[in-house]
């Protein structure tokens, strides 16, 4: 386990290292780049909402705290009142006895 | 940028209850956190580890994960100040958080560098501290997902994505980055799915 963070650790700092010493990009290349932050955002609340087994997103308490920030956000919420009306919304369905 | 570093630092506590509930001894999940800076690397690494999977893929997933922060890296580069070393070093500053408070302080072809420093070192210290909070706090804290830190997580991903969404790219990369994370996740890795997801945002930004 120790071995796994440490190598985890020195390829992570290795990326980002090396992503900052590449000198100048073309602006094409700069344009393309700006569609990253986006994809990926949309893609970890997929990752994050689908099940570890089938990949498959599944209606649950979570993805019920993930639409509640979803309805958050569209109505222009403070940052932190979508996240933690996210999880006030998951905890409380799992009070209530929701998975 | 307080509500964010806010967010991460409650996930940092999330983060420690998940690694120390999975076997993880207190004191590498620290180092984990000061070490590897990358929560979503991290929880899939963890999660791994604590389903019985291999060391090596636990690795491999949290790299794949991270291989955007080659391209968030160069996205950065010219905008960080200095030579080689302290760049290099600046851009441990880079996670989601920090490039998209940046990105949102300046533009997405030159992110402001002063927002992703300042955000980027907060960030840093939240998590390390949010981190050692939930060590400590695991054993005590009970179920994580009783008090929905599992669904905070999405739910911070969702409130930095929605204000990007105001330009009509950004929603074809967003759409885009969903489509194939959607069609690879079945099949492969999270970390695959993110890094296709990757790719697919890079491909769709056309002029």
């Amino acid at each position: 386990m120790t071995a796994a963070v440490a190598a985890l650790a020195v390829i992570t700092i290795a990326i980002k290292g090396a992503g900052s010493l590449l000198e100048r990009i073309p602006d094409e290349v700069a344009r393309r780049l700006a569609g990253l932050a986006p994809a990926l955002l949309a893609a970890l609340v997929y990752v994050e909402l689908a099940d570890n087994d089938n990949g498959l997103p599944h209606a649950d308490a979570k993805a019920a705290g993930v639409g509640a920030a979803v309805v958050l956000a569209a109505v222009k919420a403070p940052f932190a009142i979508c996240v933690i009306g996210g999880a006030v919304v998951a905890a409380g369905l799992r009070a209530a006895g929701v998975s | 940028m307080i509500p964010v570093v806010a967010a991460v630092s409650i996930f940092g506590v999330s983060y420690g209850v998940l690694a120390t509930a999975a076997g993880m001894p207190a004191w590498l999940t620290v180092v984990m956190s000061a070490t590897v800076f990358a929560g979503s690397s991290q929880f899939a690494a963890v999660s791994i580890l604590a389903s019985g999977g291999s060391p090596a893929a636990a690795v491999l997933s949290g790299a794949l994960l991270n291989s955007r922060y080659l391209a968030t890296g160069t996205a950065v580069a010219r905008v960080l100040p200095g030579g080689r070393v302290k760049r290099f070093l600046l851009a441990q500053l880079v996670v989601d958080e920090s490039y998209v408070l940046a990105v949102n302080a300046g533009t997405p072809e030159a992110p402001d560098a002063k927002t992703l420093i300042t955000s980027g070192a907060a960030l840093w210290t939240g998590w390390l501290a949010g981190s050692a909070i939930g060590a400590l706090l695991g054993p005590v804290l009970g179920d994580p997902d009783k008090l929905g830190l599992d669904a905070a997580f999405p739910a911070l991903f969702v409130a930095l994505l929605w204000p990007m969404l105001d330009r009509r790219p950004a929603i074809r990369a967003a759409l885009a980055g969903l489509a194939a994370a959607a069609v690879l996740l079945p099949f492969t890795s999270p970390g695959v799915a993110l890094a296709g997801a990757a790719v697919a945002g890079l491909a769709v930004m056309r002029k």
